[in-house]
Parts: C-alpha cells; structure tokens; sequence
C-alpha cells in the first residue's frame, strides 16, 4: 500500500515536472532549429540542428538584456530595502492611521498595471522620464514597493519580539535596531522578497511597452517581440530569444533559490524565528 | 542608582473591543539598590508591570519617575526605553541568533561607540565574573540555557545599568540550574548594588533574592512588604496561597469556636460569623508533642509523598482535605491525631481578607 503510494506520488511529480519543463523543451528544441526547418516539422518534435538563431539572437539581445539588469535589480534592491523600512516602521509604531496606510499599500499591490496606463504614462511625461531608465524605475518602484512592504512584514512578524526589545533597552535607537538586528535576521526573508520583485519586474512586458520608445532603451521582453512581425513569425529566434531572456531569473533562482524556500517556510510556518 | 515611583499607574490594553486592565491604580516605590520583587500569578500584570518601568509600554493614566524624574505620564513615554539605562533579562533570554555571546555581550558598549579596548576589557571582565569567559566565541544556540542565561545576564550587566529587570528569568531552567543561577544573580547583585526588580510566579525566587516583594493579582496590588512578613501576615486567602501552600477550611466561628465540616475548634480570635481559616502544612503536628497546640481531630491518609527531603500527607476527615509536611512517611488509610500551632492559624473573612491570626 505505502509502495504504491510512493509510486503514485512519484508518478505525479514526474508529471508536474514534464509539464513545467515542456516550455523550456520547446525554446530550445525550436531555438536550434533552422529558419526553414522551424516552418516545415512539427512544434514537439526535433528538426536538425542549427546554431544560427541563438548566434544572431545573442548578439541582438545583449543590449536589450543589460538594460533589463539596469532597472531590474535597483527596483528589487531599493523594494525590498524601502519595503523592510516600512514594514519596520509599521511594526514600530502603530495606531490608527498606520492601520490605514497599511491597508491602503496592502490594496496598492492588486491594481492592475493596465488600469492605470494612461495616468502613469501621463505622471512619467510630466516628469521628463519618459524613454529613460530613471522614468521605468520609478514606474516599477510605484507598483513594486507596496508589494515589497507587504512581503517584508510578513516576514518582520515571524522575528522573536523579545530580540528587538532587548535591542531597545540595549541602547539602540531605531536606526540601530533596523540594521543591525532586524536586517541581519530578515536575510532569508529580503532574499525571498528580492527574487520575487526580481522576476516579476524582469518579466513585466505591459511597462516598458508604454514607457519606453526608442530601440536602444529596449528591455528584454521587448525586445523577444521584436521577432514577431506584421509580415510573418521568426519562430526559430522567438524560440532562442525567449530562452535566453528566461536565463537570467533562472540563474538567480538557482544560486539563491535556497533562500527563497527558507523565507517562504517562515511565511507558511508561522512564527517559528 | 535609581529610585522608582508609580503615582496611581493603570495599564489598559485595548484590542478592538477587547479591554483588559492589566494594571490598576498602582502605587509603588522602589528604593535605590533594593532588591525587588513581584509575584503573581500569569495573567496578573506583573509582566506589564515591568515592561511600564523598562519604558517597552507606557502607562494609560498617571506617572512613572525615576529618582526625581518623570519618564512616562498619562499615555506617553516621556523617556524611552534606549535612553533609561536599565538591563533587561527575559524569560527567554532574547539572545541575537545571529551574534556570538562575546557580540551579545557587546552589543550595549558598541551602541555606545565605546573604544575597542576598553570594550574587550569590560566584555571580558563581566564574562570571567559569570564563568562564562569559555563560550565567548560560540552562538547562542551551540550552549545550554543556563549558560545562554548568563550570557544574557552579562549582556544586561555590561553597561553598568542603574536598573536590573529580570523577566521570569529562572523558569527556562532546570531544578538543579535554578538554585546556582538564583545564588549568582544575588551575589551580582549585591557585589554592584544595582537596584533590582524581579518579577516571577514562584515564591522560591522571592525568598531566596528579594528585600521587599509586591504581590500582584488581577492587576492590583494587594500586598507590599518584607517576604517574610507577607508570608506570615497574608493580605487575603489568594495573597496566601500564592506565596506556599495553603489549607483553608470554609467555615463559621462562634464564642470563639470555629467548625466547618469535620472540623470543631477552639480559637483564640475574636472574629466571628462566616470565616475561611487559613493553615500552612508546616504548622500541623501529628500528636500533642509539644506545646501551644490546638487540637484538629482524627484524620485518615490518603497519600503520602514524598519531595526535598520530607513526607507531604494529605489527610481527610470528612468532607475536609488536609495537607501537611512530615518528617516519617505515614501509610494511607493510618488515622492520626492532629494538631495544629497555636497563633499560627490565620482568620480569612469571607471574601478572603485576613482578620486575624489565631
């Protein structure tokens, strides 16, 4: 019984797996195909081997994915730094009206990015960031701070109580105990925050889409749409581009993945510090 | 040294509609390097008591001040926690995890930016103090409570606090641990001087370190005074059992003689009517063996066991249980003939005050 259990459950995961790993089959399946191959076999199946889609993609991308890194990792960064502030403060000093602006980030974090296109769009021209770095990182800390806030004090309330109390009766003041306590304990936690926000805004198509005009400014997920044209579909290089912008996150979920399970076992754990 | 005053404290938490009173209208003083201690049952305030005087809570209406000054008043902190030197050790120590003990016990001094080598030099002093100058280099969680219990002590002593508060600190230990760990924290404090509050639910931590003890119960204080005074002079039934065991007969006294079920006695008292009176195990003899005893009557064991060294019997006549300690062991179902001391007997009313002691 407990055998065929065992079996069952490795038969699901190993369907579980080959469902999440079909996506990355195909890129590099039909990545490597030639321009003519990719048109005449089937989706699933392999059709010769020809490096030339991800040769010619690789040189194209690189721009595209070096100005992907230039907003991506200051929002993550400043997110999930200014997010663990606030959640700090929060936690700090409550009363009414922190409960109120509490709820109002926690509300901020599921508008969606498409309802409010046009005011944004109208908030960055105004401020001359428009087609500029500065202008997409703005636009992303808007929706990615409340997110990084609400993560962080998920986080903050698994921390032993007693820990930041003796810090204050050690003598130190806020700033103190913010760094070097509570930042110190919350490492896994930032960790996690910071590889979400990190995924999320390089995968973010909708805000570069609008905020961003000329070639050269260009992010990644731009840039993989490049392929699709009015005339026809270069499969081949959408196939290679898509693979080669997937990297990225998947290289840092690789390497920090490890906490990034630690911090969500503190959020599904409750209050063990 | 700091002296402490609460003028009328009351603590009210709120939580949504939820209103507890963990403090009432407390009057307190605690004088320069006294030992201090307060004892109550959980639930009683005795925790919030102490976080009001670290500075953590602030009181909802009247004043806190230390020697001549006021540091919280009327729902404000007026001098906060980080600036009230004072050494707090938790119940659960609230070591940082992530520091080594030498960095915990440092932590105070770096917040102060004091110079490297005077730092070493106190950090070092403080750990060779407490027998702790061997784990300086190891995390909290490589070492035992107790030593993880000293750590903190040390983390609290290092800055030469004007006010030691100790949170429950022994009950994360064990029996043997407790008596070590209560004989350092005494000798420390009695080497430095340092005005020192205690608060725990065992009495044992009062008698073997407090000068003055408080007794606190559903947030009022119903006693303060010398242990030993309390112990013998309980403000009411509950004051009484808090600080030991206590048997307590529910009865009626009239021309001095009290009866209750199973019980019929002449007491040397003047109270009258409807009475609970009040005997400690240790003032019951078996036997008219010495004299000033009052007779109790014939009672059969139930159970005798035995803890540190004495028999404790629990007997019953009738409806009536009785508790007392004993040098020899007695076999259940034995009938003996009790005795209880003379002027050592104490007369609850009935809601519990002490009217006297017969």
């Amino acid at each position: 019984m407990r055998y065929l259990r065992n079996i069952l459950l490795q038969v699901v995961i190993l369907v579980l797996v080959a469902l999440w790993l079909l996506p990355i089959y195909l890129m590099v399946l039909d990545g490597l195909k030639s321009t003519s191959s990719v048109l005449l076999t089937p989706v699933l199946s392999p059709g010769g081997i020809s490096p030339s889609a991800f040769l010619s993609t690789v040189r194209d991308l690189a721009r595209p994915i070096l100005n992907s890194l230039v907003v991506t990792v200051p929002v993550a960064a400043v997110g999930t730094y200014f997010g663990a502030l606030a959640a700090f403060s929060f936690y700090r000093y409550t009363s009414k009206i922190s409960d109120v602006l509490f709820s109002i980030i926690a509300l901020a974090t599921f508008v969606p990015f498409e309802s409010v296109t046009l005011p944004l769009a109208r908030l960055i021209f105004s401020m001359n960031l428009f087609d500029s770095y500065l202008g997409l990182i703005f636009a992303f800390l808007i929706f990615y701070l409340p997110t990084g806030a609400l993560l962080m004090s998920i986080f903050l309330v698994s921390l032993p109580k007693p820990v930041l109390e003796a810090a204050r009766a050690d003598g130190a003041g806020d700033w103190m105990v913010f760094n070097k306590v509570v930042l110190p304990l919350m490492m896994p936690g930032m960790i996690s925050t910071f590889i979400f926000i990190f995924i999320e805004v390089w995968n973010n198509f909708f805000i570069p889409l609008v905020l961003i005009k000329s070639p050269d400014m260009r992010t990644a997920t731009l840039a993989a749409m490049r392929y699709i044209g009015g005339m026809g579909v270069l499969y081949n290089d959408t196939f290679a581009a898509s693979f080669i912008i997937s990297l990225v996150p998947l290289l840092v979920f690789i390497f920090t993945g490890k906490y990034f399970i630690r911090g969500l076992l503190v959020i599904g754990g409750g209050t063990k510090g | 040294m700091v002296k402490i005053v609460f003028e009328s404290v009351t603590k009210v938490f709120k939580r949504g509609s939820n209103i507890v009173e963990a403090v009432k209208d407390a009057n307190l003083q605690i004088n320069s390097g006294e030992f201090f201690g307060i004892l109550g049952p959980s639930g009683s305030g005795k925790t919030t008591t102490l976080r009001l005087i670290a500075g953590l809570e602030e009181p909802t209406k009247g004043k806190i001040y230390f020697n001549e000054e006021l540091v919280a008043a009327d729902g404000q902190v007026i001098v906060p926690v980080e600036k009230r030197n004072v050494g707090l050790v938790f119940q659960t120590w609230a070591l940082y995890p992530h520091m080594t003990c030498f960095d915990n016990i440092a932590f105070p001094l770096r917040v102060k930016k004091l110079a490297q080598s005077d730092l070493d030099e106190r950090v070092n002093k403080i750990a060779k103090t407490l027998g702790i100058d061997e784990i300086l280099y190891k995390y909290p969680r490589e070492i035992s409570g107790g030593q993880q219990q000293r750590v903190s002590l040390a983390r609290a002593l290092v800055k030469d606090p004007s006010l030691l508060l100790l949170d429950e600190p022994f009950s994360n230990l064990d029996a043997l641990m407790r008596d070590t760990a209560r004989a350092l924290v005494r000798e420390v404090q009695q080497k430095l001087g340092v005005t020192t509050i205690i608060v725990s639910h065992d009495p044992a931590d009062m008698f073997a370190l407090v000068e003055k003890a408080a007794v606190i119960v559903g947030g009022n204080f119903k006693q303060i005074g010398a242990i030993n005074d309390i112990y013998e002079r309980p403000a009411d039934s509950k004051v009484a059992s808090l600080l030991g065991e206590v048997n307590l007969f529910e009865g009626e006294i009239s021309a001095g003689r009290f009866s209750s079920s199973g019980l019929s006695l002449q007491l040397d008292t003047k109270a009258s009517g409807k009475v609970i009176l009040g005997l400690r195990p240790e003032d019951v003899r078996v036997g008219s063996t010495e004299p000033d005893l009052v007779h109790l009557g014939k009672f059969t064991v139930l159970v005798g066991s035995y803890q540190g060294g004495a028999f404790r019997i629990t007997t019953k006549k009738d409806s009536s249980l009785l508790v007392f300690i004993s040098d020899v062991p007695y076999k259940a179902g034995e009938t003996l003939d009790l005795y209880a001391k003379k002027g050592h007997m104490k007369v609850f009313d009935q809601a519990g005050e002490l009217v006297g002691a017969a």
